[in-house]
């Protein structure tokens, strides 16, 4: 099938109204967790008044709400054969991560290399995230099956209730999924939730770039646009350091972001369908009404 | 002549193995018994141990069937274990396969076809885990069980009668720690209150590695067990401040560190029946605060020549085994490259230390009016549950074994008699009704509690080794009928 037959079939079946049992949202409420930002300080403390919602570019009403508590956060490590190389960047924003995650959450650890695996389930204690990190063995598969894993994480989250947030810490990397970039994207778009993404390998990256071919340097572009992806759909912000201490400081923006997030609510009016619903959230100094604040809120979403 | 030459050599060869395998073979075989004296062994042996304390005397077994009888013993661990680890292996080696089969078939199969290899991948999991759980911990837990009460019905009667004449001759007194008139005015290690300081910044760094369960929010217990605690304490050697904190974990646990902070876990105040059971457990982790356990251990431990570390080290040691805190440390250990994840048998101390807690456990308790039982009453009942080794930590690294429990006999032997020793009060009745409050809503919370878990939708339950809290052993390994033949 050629390139375009194939995506003309796919924009009209994207066209046709989705199945009653198909949908996981029947009501068309939907819930944002969003940073407000200037420059580079959040920005709290603002009323439901310094806000306005677009949907498909057109405004909505909406209601501003107390976030819901506590935070389910899913931590997401890849640990395969094949990140040998940048393990100890994974250990170490495993760590950094644990060290500044508050009490009173949940927290879970799940790992992924040929396929995911639940490490440790929700917990509330988050050191025994951490020792269940440090009891792993040796990664037994050489895959890194990312995209698998971030669609398999994200069906699993889908059913769970209040607010939730992966910390995917991996370099984006794929071998051998079977779900496709596109996949995993829809599906992001569909989640309800933030995802933030800590990088692994930029240091190693940095270092052995200028020596690899196109391709592996294709593959590397690839990854990083992954994971930003992940990041700009849901609402989240990926990181990508250069050095080892720099996790520390990421972890506690993580954080700080997820302390400073608004959440606000409304009543969809986009019909069922497979299309992407654009969002925009706009917010502004209430003493300066022109005063624009940028806001990271995801780009839109779509019903699963 | 080449035939016979040949069959000479077979001869050669079956003689050889028999004459090596013949002693080896006679000495692995369960050693025989006429069935009702083995019967009468197993029925002594799932007593608890206060009965056998008072049926032991009674009981007339030669010494040549209680060594067959620890033999059978040996040889049902054993063979149980192995059993267990067998098929822990199997279920690993199904397992790997599945995954490999997987992964050679995940890009050419349906949809179908995969959540049936994600459901048989899920059952192959389940079926190891509870293998290995059965193998290393259920199974040795429950026959090093037996094997003290087999101790203890060969040992005590000959022990009862030296204990009695040694009473009778006053020489009692003069044992360790036997000045129990004077308790509070003696000192058994100076220089308890330096722990203070190590006890405060492990307690931080607990809290801080966020192992630290949350703590209990009733007033009602939290006042009880403070109470509690405190009179114990004011009861014993005691010379530093008492903190105590009620953890809202179901583990049956209580833990000390240096400096006289007291850890006691909800599993515990659900497990124990009476006032006395839980004072006498308070008691035991008090005296690891006044014989300066951590202290000592620390001592032992400076051959890793960083004393902060080290009082780590101790803390893991006399957590009593709470086993994630325990986890954690002893990986820490590895992983920061100290490598000195200790073990109790390496330092060979803390079996030293943990009957002299005993004993002093069983001192302070009985000194501040309560019945010094109340401890053996509660190690009986929870070591004589075979099986509950789920939550159960403190026996983890507090083993049931025959010298504790005759060091604790013996000492309540030779404590002076004693009117009026409390068993259970109505404040423990009142604090076991908020309990109940607070059990209901942390369960609750566990009902509710998210999970990634949830099992592949579509796919039957996963199989389960039927084993619950409290069962016999025997359930899981039945002995083979051909075992009993023979006669002692």
């Amino acid at each position: 099938m050629s390139g375009t037959r194939r995506r003309f079939l796919r924009q009209a079946l994207g066209a046709l109204p989705l199945l009653p049992w198909a949908r996981a949202q029947t009501l068309g409420r939907r819930s944002l967790y969003f940073t407000v930002e200037e420059g580079d300080r959040l920005v709290t403390g603002l009323g439901e008044g310094q806000f306005r919602v677009y949907e498909d570019g057109q405004p909505v009403p909406f209601r501003l709400l107390e976030p819901e508590k506590p935070v389910l956060m899913t931590v997401l490590a890849e640990y395969s054969q094949a990140s040998g190389l940048y393990l100890n960047d994974i250990l170490v924003a495993a760590r950094e991560l644990m060290d500044a995650a508050p009490e009173g959450n949940w927290y879970s650890l799940a790992t992924y290399s040929q396929e995911l695996q639940i490490v440790r389930d929700f917990t509330r204690m988050k050191g025994e995230i951490l020792a269940s990190f440090q009891e792993l063995g040796q990664p037994f598969w050489g895959e890194v099956n990312t995209y698998d894993a971030v669609f398999e994480i994200l069906e699993k989250l889908e059913f769970l209730p209040g607010r939730k947030v992966i910390a995917l810490i991996g370099s984006g990397l794929n071998t051998l999924s079977r779900q496709t970039m596109g996949d995993v994207q829809r599906k992001a778009e569909a989640a309800e939730l933030n995802i933030f993404v800590l990088g692994a390998g930029t240091l190693l990256r940095g270092q052995y770039e200028p020596y690899m071919d196109a391709m592996s340097r294709m593959n590397l572009l690839q990854a990083e646009a992954f994971l930003n992806m992940l990041a700009k759909k849901t609402g989240g912000q990926a990181f990508f350091p250069r050095f080892e201490t720099a996790y520390r400081d990421i972890a506690r923006t993580v954080f700080t972001m997820l302390d400073s997030q608004y959440r606000l609510e409304y009543e969809s009016r986009a019909k069922p369908d497979r299309r992407f619903h654009r969002l925009r959230v706009e917010a502004w100094d209430p003493r300066d009404e022109k005063k624009r604040y940028t806001v990271r809120v995801r780009e839109g979403w779509r019903w699963s | 002549m080449e035939k016979a030459n040949r069959l000479r050599q077979g001869m050669a060869v079956l003689l050889c193995i028999s004459l090596s395998a013949g002693p080896a073979a006679a000495q692995r075989a369960p050693a025989p018994l006429a069935p009702e004296v083995r019967k009468a062994f197993d029925d002594a042996l799932r007593k608890s141990y206060n009965d056998l304390f008072e049926e032991a005397p009674r009981l007339e077994f030669s010494q040549a069937q209680i060594e067959a009888m620890r033999e059978i013993l040996e040889n049902r661990q054993k063979n149980c274990t192995a059993e267990f680890r067998r098929r822990a292996e199997d279920h690993a080696k199904d397992l790997r396969k599945e995954q490999e089969s997987l992964r050679a078939a995940t890009a050419r199969i349906d949809d179908a076809e995969r959540k049936q290899r994600h459901c048989r991948i899920q059952n192959l999991r389940a079926l190891e885990s509870q293998a290995r759980v059965l193998a290393e911990h259920a199974i040795p837990v429950a026959y090093e069980n037996r094997k003290a009460k087999l101790e203890l019905i060969e040992k005590w009667p000959e022990e009862l009668k030296k204990v009695r004449e040694e009473i009778a001759a006053g020489r009692h007194v003069n044992r360790k720690w036997g000045d129990v008139k004077d308790i509070g005015f003696r000192e058994l290690v100076p220089d308890q209150e330096k722990d203070i300081k190590i006890g405060q910044e492990t307690v931080r760094e607990m809290k801080m590695a966020g192992l630290m369960p949350p703590e209990v929010d009733n007033p009602v217990v939290k006042k009880y067990v403070t109470n509690l605690a405190q009179r114990v304490a004011k009861h014993s050697d005691m010379r530093v401040p008492l903190n105590i904190t009620v953890l809202n974990s179901k583990e049956v646990n209580a833990f000390a560190l240096p400096g006289g902070f007291l850890f006691i876990q909800r599993g515990l105040l659900e497990a124990a029946e009476n006032e006395a059971q839980l004072a006498g457990v308070i008691a035991h982790e008090i005296a690891h605060v006044t014989g300066r356990h951590g202290h000592r251990l620390m001592k032992r431990a400076t051959i890793s020549s960083i004393i902060y570390q080290a009082a780590q080290v101790a803390a893991l040691i006399l957590t009593g085994g709470a086993a994630t805190i325990g986890t954690y440390y002893a990986l820490q250990y590895g992983f920061y490259g100290l490598g000195l994840v200790l073990s109790l048998d390496l330092l060979g101390v803390s079996r030293e230390m943990e009957l002299e807690a005993d004993q002093l456990g069983v001192q302070y308790a009985w000194n501040a009016g309560f019945d010094p039982n109340g401890f053996i009453h509660f190690f009986d009942k929870m070591a004589t549950r075979e099986g509950y080794v789920n939550g159960l930590s403190w026996f983890r690294t507090h083993p049931p074994f025959y010298a504790r429990m005759v060091q604790s006999k013996r000492e309540i032997m030779y404590l002076p008699p004693r009117e009026g020793l409390v068993v259970n009060s109505t404040e423990f009745d009142e604090m076991k009704r908020e309990l109940k409050k607070v059990t209901e809503q942390a369960e609750q919370e566990e009902k509710d509690r998210p999970s990634l878990l949830a099992p592949v939708q579509g796919c039957p339950a996963p199989e389960k080794i039927e084993f619950k809290p409290g069962d016999p052993i025997e359930k899981l390994c039945p002995e083979p009928a051909a075992a009993s033949s023979g006669r002692r």
